[in-house]
């Protein structure tokens, strides 16, 4: 059993943030309802050219194991059909610009009227209150808002745009608060609106320099290196564009590098004799390591180094990761069909449990697949009610 | 907490948490902020992560990175060597609803909190352990820092991309700033910690495995997709075609056009210059195929921009554009001083400083910081008989 069967959300959710969210939730258990219309489809569902690709792009990975319906949310109509769906759902999960749902009669104190006990997550670029509340924005604007992509760079570039893993950061941050605000509606009883702010997911991963900043200290972009370790980076190999990344903690993990590179001088060079001289030598370090990477197959040298008990691990490319043995033993990534019947991997929800299930049981809905489970079954409509409602383009 | 105002999500409930790393320290203070109550079990000579730099100016004594992730939590001394630790540590999960850690598989037996016999003798309990490539599959022992779990994941590969990439095109690799892959193991395990406790309510308590490689892998999700599409992704090509990081005059912005009025909003902000209105560049397919054209123009332009005033213009006119905020203007933010996202708490060795406290509101309100991080066994009276009892109290009455 998943552990969130039983739960049903209404999810009015686009683009990436809010639709991961709810595809992870659905891969722990919860139906999740997709609402979209004809009119307005989710962007996502076409392609973007600035992306350089002249096919949808994220869609399916998000889109996947949700019921579609439609729903013409500008007609008072359409706003009286999404209202009937959230008052059989437990959970309202939208990520439009604040004040849109409010505009369309679903906002929070309305839903709330309607039935107290629901919990609502709204998911945006900057929060639902606060002066830039207003602001429009993208994985990349949130990186920046945030003083994530200020602090991610080489030490004399510029800052470095975030992308997908920024929305999807913040996808994964409002499915755990989502089930936070379930499990409190399930103790208590006790609705809720929960207020995601993207902006704000992408200060908390760097929630420490934030803190270090109000101490008056001067965090800045530090490429590769690390406060403390050295060697600590990423290395070349004999291979083209195939790299090797090493961490090393301790003393006696040094030693134990310099044995498996065979350069015992470097035990005796007074520059690397301690942890914090290595680690001011680190430029000079570093190039004594990647004089031996150099002469190594990245896959062999990794073995080699996890052997010895330091970290140590290929720079992987999603073909790599698609082949992992580790993570297909896990479960992490699994096997499934697309539309056209192709086999391809993809990634399950990342967490194993020792009794509860978890994982995809369909695929990507076409626009509308499921209206006669959702419009029939569940809001109880009659075929005749529902033709007349598309005639009207209501249901469009 | 209960006197008239909403109960937090988490209120009664009781976390412990053994941690060595980011990422079990992340899913702690995820669950504490929200409203659990967090002890932290530490050894005689304290979480390791109170030694980790940098420490706050100008004492120099506190460790940003611990000061962060354990603000609000409570902190015992339970010295797993000896029999008493043992037994503190067994009472303090008799009263737990959720055990959080990073011990390895060969730890866990001689701090009785492997599987078997956590379902023995303490049957509710969920137990979620958070290690790098998690606790089971041919890597599970593996070492692994930040680093190498970024590029075990696939976005260090990827990284940087736009203007960084295009300037050095030959260096190695980049990692995001700080924790990035350790903080998306944090964020999951609570989320998996959450869903157990759900769970718990029709299968009793159980084991949770998460891996900070997984969790990452998770968040790259698309990268993954886009391979089965036929496209490996690289770091050198998956610039946007134009916008990205530009330089103004006083600093860096970001511009992401996406959308056909967005583009129009753009034309309005840079002057309408004779080049945009090129009938041809109406349409988006041909804006992306001069791309290169296009952005050596809008490059010229920001450099003669102040940040602040482009970006208040640009976003009246819809375009997306954000600056690319320093620690210290984040911090000074109005909005996010309006949304009371830095809270200030009090550090040892430090003085009282802003902390950051979660990246939502519930209930139309920031969520609050209890506290700063607790002193090394601040709160050992917890491990008193007489305290489990009103643990117990304390538990049964907010279920």
């Amino acid at each position: 059993m998943k552990p969130l069967a039983g739960v049903r959300i209404a999810d009015f959710t686009l683009h990436a943030a809010g639709p991961f969210c709810t595809h992870i939730l659905s891969q722990l258990g919860a139906e999740c309802i997709k609402v979209e219309s004809a009119a307005r489809p989710d962007i996502f569902r076409k392609p973007h050219p600035v992306y350089g690709r002249m096919g949808p792009a994220s869609f399916d990975q998000v889109a996947a194991n949700k019921l579609s319906v439609r729903i013409n949310l500008k007609d008072a109509r359409g706003s009286a059909l999404a209202r009937k769906l959230v008052g059989a759902s437990d959970l309202v999960c939208e990520s439009f610009r604040p004040g849109v749902m409010e505009r369309l009669g679903l906002g929070y104190a309305a839903l709330a009227a309607l039935k107290p006990s629901v919990v609502m997550v709204s998911v945006s670029s900057s929060g639902q209150r606060g002066p830039d509340s207003h602001f429009a924005g993208y994985a990349p604007l949130f990186g920046a808002w945030g003083a994530l992509g200020y602090l991610t760079g080489y030490e004399d570039g510029p800052p470095v745009e975030m992308r997908h893993v920024m929305d999807h950061s913040v996808g994964m941050n409002a499915a755990m608060v989502a089930v936070a605000a379930v499990y409190r509606l399930r103790r208590t009883g006790r609705g809720g609106h929960v207020d995601v702010s993207a902006r704000e997911v992408a200060c908390s991963l760097v929630g420490e320099a934030l803190l270090f900043a109000a101490a008056g200290g001067s965090p800045v972009r530090i490429g590769n290196d690390h406060p403390r370790m050295a060697p600590h980076g990423v290395f070349r190999t004999r291979d083209e564009d195939r790299w090797l990344t090493i961490a090393v903690r301790t003393d006696d993990e040094w030693r134990a590098l310099v044995r498996l590179m065979d350069t015992p001088h470097l035990l005796t060079d007074p520059r690397f004799q301690s942890a914090a001289s290595r680690h001011e030598y680190r430029r000079a370090l570093y190039g004594e390591i990647e004089h031996w990477t150099m002469t190594c197959e990245a896959g062999a040298a990794e073995r080699l180094l996890q052997a010895a008990g330091i970290a140590a691990h290929v720079s992987c490319n999603m073909e790599d990761i698609a082949h992992d043995r580790h993570l297909r033993e896990r479960g992490t990534i699994v096997e499934v069909e697309d539309m056209t019947g192709h086999k391809r991997a993809a990634l399950k929800a990342p967490i194993r449990f020792s009794k509860s299930d978890v994982g995809m049981t369909r695929g990507t809905p076409r626009l509308g697949e499921n209206e006669d489970y959702v419009f029939g079954e569940l809001l109880g409509l009659s075929r005749e009610e529902r033709q007349s409602l598309m005639d009207q383009q209501v249901i469009y | 907490m209960m006197d008239g105002a909403v109960a937090p999500l988490l209120a009664g409930v009781t976390v412990v948490e053994i941690s060595r790393g980011v990422a079990a320290g992340y899913a702690g203070r995820l669950l504490s902020t929200l409203g659990a109550e967090t002890v932290l079990v530490e050894p005689p000579d304290g979480n390791p992560l109170r030694r980790e730099p940098p420490f706050l100016p100008p004492a120099g004594e506190a460790s940003a990175l611990f000061a962060f992730l354990a603000a609000g939590k409570k902190s015992v001394i339970c010295d797993s060597g000896t029999p008493g630790g043992r037994a503190g540590l067994s009472a303090l999960l008799a009263a737990a609803d959720v055990l959080v850690h990073d011990l390895r598989a060969d730890e866990r037996a001689s701090l009785e909190v492997d599987e078997r016999t956590l379902r023995a003798c303490h049957p509710n309990l969920i137990d979620v352990s958070v290690l790098p490539f998690g606790a089971v599959g041919p890597k599970a022992d593996w070492q692994a820092e930040e680093i190498n779990l970024i590029h075990a994941s696939g976005e260090g590969f990827l990284l940087p991309n736009g203007l960084a990439a295009e300037l050095f095109p030959d260096r190695p690799p980049l990692k995001v700033y700080g924790h990035f892959a350790e903080y998306q193991g944090g964020v999951v395990a609570a989320l998996g910690a959450l869903c157990a406790l759900i769970g718990r309510e029709h299968g009793g308590g159980e084991s949770v495995d998460v891996s900070v490689q997984d969790a990452a892998l998770a968040v790259g999700a698309f990268a993954l997709q886009r391979f089965g599409d036929g496209s490996l992704e690289h770091r050198r090509t998956r610039s946007f075609k134009y916008g990205g990081v530009l330089e103004c005059a006083d600093g860096h912005v970001e511009l992401l056009t996406l959308e056909e009025r967005q583009w129009r909003g753009l034309v309005e902000l840079m002057g309408r210059p004779d080049w945009m209105l090129d009938p041809a560049l109406s349409d988006s397919l041909e804006r992306s195929r001069r791309g290169v054209e296009i952005n050596r123009a809008v490059r010229a332009w920001a450099l003669g921009e102040r940040t602040a005033d482009v970006v208040a213009r640009a976003q009246a006119l819809g375009v997306p554009m954000a600056k690319y905020a320093s620690p210290a203007e984040v911090l000074s933010g109005a909005h996010e001083r309006a949304r009371e996202l830095f809270q200030p708490v009090e550090i040892a060795g430090a003085g009282s400083l802003p902390v950051l406290s979660a990246p939502f509101h519930v209930d139309g309100a920031a969520l609050r910081l209890r506290a700063g991080p607790p002193r090394l066994g601040e709160h050992q009276h917890l491990l008193t008989a007489g305290h489990q009892r009103d643990h117990l109290r304390v538990a049964a009455e907010a279920s």
